[in-house]
């Protein structure tokens, strides 16, 4: 589906949820949309199902998705942050999506299955009974399962374990490539190898609207550890490294500080730096995010 | 509105009224107020002029102007604030089920699962009092006091699910839920005696505003057809029964709580289609 957003703000009472955002997404697109909390990202994603009126226009696939809800529901599948408290068996809510989407519940069955859910056993089971991993299976089973041409993923894995995680990713191996995906999260696992696009939102306004490698490169929160003789305290100390017990110096540093302190490290300790370590953390910095901008 | 869509949105909250024992609360309420007025009216007396199966009948139809309001002011007045609330509206209209379907299907739902036990009590009283006492069955007044009452549930599910729509926060909804059921019950046509004995309003106009309110219309068709007295009837009855006549009034009990009913239930429809859903 391809996704055109023009200048569109989102209010509710005083408080500006979206500002004059404007972006395009082409149909087999995968995006992240990133943001602090509070950013507008649920405001976006919702506007985007049709559910949230809005001044500015959005298009998906040329329809107005307020105006024509359900003909867009139809290619579009979601899954929320956090399941909603249904009181309806599992069978009743495959029965209700298997029949609007007119989708077999053998395919549903099989998704969930790829997942490690057994919607045979838990089908009696009302859904809020569920655990939280299995909700959140149970739900990606239903969008994953729904044909959809649009997906939108709202922090889709923060129930799962490791596992899950990796059998969720094997799922994506089954899309249409010209299934446009929508995630958010702050989980560089996922951004990583399932998007090449990323939006960044921040108090309602679009700051970042281009290539995902380069703003991860940017964001991308990294630690550094530092092996050195005990001359070189001070200096590490100055730079905001940190002592740990067992004598290694760490920090952590954005992808522009960590690119500097390395040089530094090399020029100023000379010979009493003994090895420098540098690993990404699986996570984002959004306070540099927000100085990235522009669009890449 | 596709019939799926529909019937979807039907399925699920029929669920809902199974788990939260909706359909065994309103059995148990009738069943209750019929037993009531069986165990105290079946045999002879003529307070209201006739006896047995009738009276009965006309008892506890009179009990339920005052209950069915209630019973379904809470069946649909939290339906879509606390999905809302919850978030199972937006993950329900992620799916492809419109707005009216939605709608539609949970007012159907509510609205058989508080006329469905009503049907069943009454005719097992009727039953009841054929089989056990003897009794004939009061078929014209049966049939106009059911009439009355279903006419009294969709006033009163119309405005529920209105305030479902267009009050956001529950808790707040069973504030505005108590308002219109103690307007509708409490305040009959006394407080508009009151008021026009008070500042000299013209009697006509108390008597059409005591009118417009729906369980007032619906208690005058149901009194005017056993006892048009003063006593029984109140003021406003009495003066309309007496100026438009027996029929006249069950017409407008019957039609005035529909088209209150059917009028709350198309501006919820308005707003539900035209702001947001979440």
């Amino acid at each position: 589906m391809r996704i055109e957003v023009q200048r569109v703000s989102k209010r509710f009472g005083a408080v500006t949820a979206l500002s004059d955002v404007t972006f395009c997404i082409e149909p087999g697109r995968r995006v992240a949309l990133i943001g602090p909390n509070g950013s507008g990202k649920s405001t976006l994603n919702r506007i985007l199902m049709g559910l949230l009126t809005c001044d500015g226009e959005v298009r998906i696939d040329g329809h107005s998705p307020f105006r024509d809800r359900v003909e867009i529901a139809r290619g579009l599948a979601y899954v929320p942050q956090a399941p909603p408290q249904l009181g309806a068996r599992v069978d009743e809510l495959v029965a209700a999506v298997t029949r609007v989407r007119a989708i077999e519940r053998r395919e549903v069955e099989r998704v969930a299955a790829a997942l490690e859910l057994d919607l045979r056993e838990q089908g009696g089971h009302p859904f809020r009974t569920l655990s939280g991993g299995m909700k959140q299976k149970f739900l990606i089973a239903l969008a994953f399962s729904s044909g959809a041409s649009l997906l939108l993923l709202d922090e889709p894995t923060g129930s799962l374990d490791a596992d899950a995680r990796e059998r969720f990713f094997g799922l994506f191996d089954e899309l249409d490539p010209l299934t446009t995906l929508i995630l958010c999260s702050h989980r560089l696992e996922e951004i990583r190898p399932l998007v090449d696009h990323v939006l960044f939102l921040e108090d309602g306004r679009l700051v970042y609207d281009g290539a995902a490698a380069s703003f991860l490169d940017r964001c991308t929160v990294s630690v550094l550890e530092v092996w050195a003789d005990e001359s070189a305290a001070r200096w590490l100390s100055s730079r905001g490294f940190h002592p740990t017990p067992a004598g290694v110096w760490v920090r952590n540093a954005t992808h522009a500080e960590k690119m500097k302190l390395l040089q530094e490290l090399a020029a100023e300790l000379g010979s009493s730096l003994r090895n420098v370590n540098a690993r990404d953390l699986e996570r984002l910095d959004l306070t540099v995010a927000g100085r990235v901008g522009g669009r890449g | 509105m596709k019939r799926e869509e529909f019937v979807a949105a039907a399925w699920l909250d029929a669920g809902e009224v199974l788990r939260s024992r909706w359909l065994l609360l309103c059995l148990c309420v009738y069943t209750v107020l019929g037993a009531v007025f069986v165990l105290v009216g079946m045999r002879e007396s003529s307070v209201y002029g006739f006896t047995g199966t009738g009276r009965v009948l006309f008892s506890l139809c009179h009990a339920l102007v005052i209950v069915l309001p209630l019973l379904a002011l809470l069946a649909t007045g939290q339906i879509v604030n606390r999905a809302r609330d919850d978030g199972s509206l937006e993950l329900l209209l992620s799916h492809p089920i419109g707005r009216t379907a939605y709608l539609s299907g949970v007012t159907l739902v509510r609205g058989f699962a508080l006329t469905a036990p009503l049907a069943l009590v009454l005719g097992a009283l009727v039953f009841l009092g054929a089989i056990a006492f003897d009794q004939p069955i009061p078929f014209t007044f049966l049939i106009r006091a059911f009439s009355i009452a279903v006419a009294q549930l969709v006033a009163f599910v119309g405005l529920g699910i209105a305030t479902s729509v267009m009050v956001r926060h529950p808790a707040r909804a069973i504030t505005v839920l108590f308002v219109i059921w103690a307007t509708g019950v409490a305040l009959l046509d006394f407080a508009g005696i009151a008021l026009m004995l008070r500042w000299r309003i013209p009697a006509q106009a108390v008597f059409v505003l005591a009118a417009l309110n729906p369980v007032q219309a619906a208690r005058m068709a149901l009194l005017s057809s056993a006892e048009p007295s003063l006593a029984t009837l109140g003021p406003v009855g009495f003066y309309l029964a007496n100026r438009v006549g027996s029929t006249a009034l069950f017409v407008i009990g019957l039609v005035w709580p529909v088209f209150v009913g059917v009028s709350a239930w198309l501006a919820a429809w308005w707003a539900f289609c035209r702001g947001d859903l979440v």
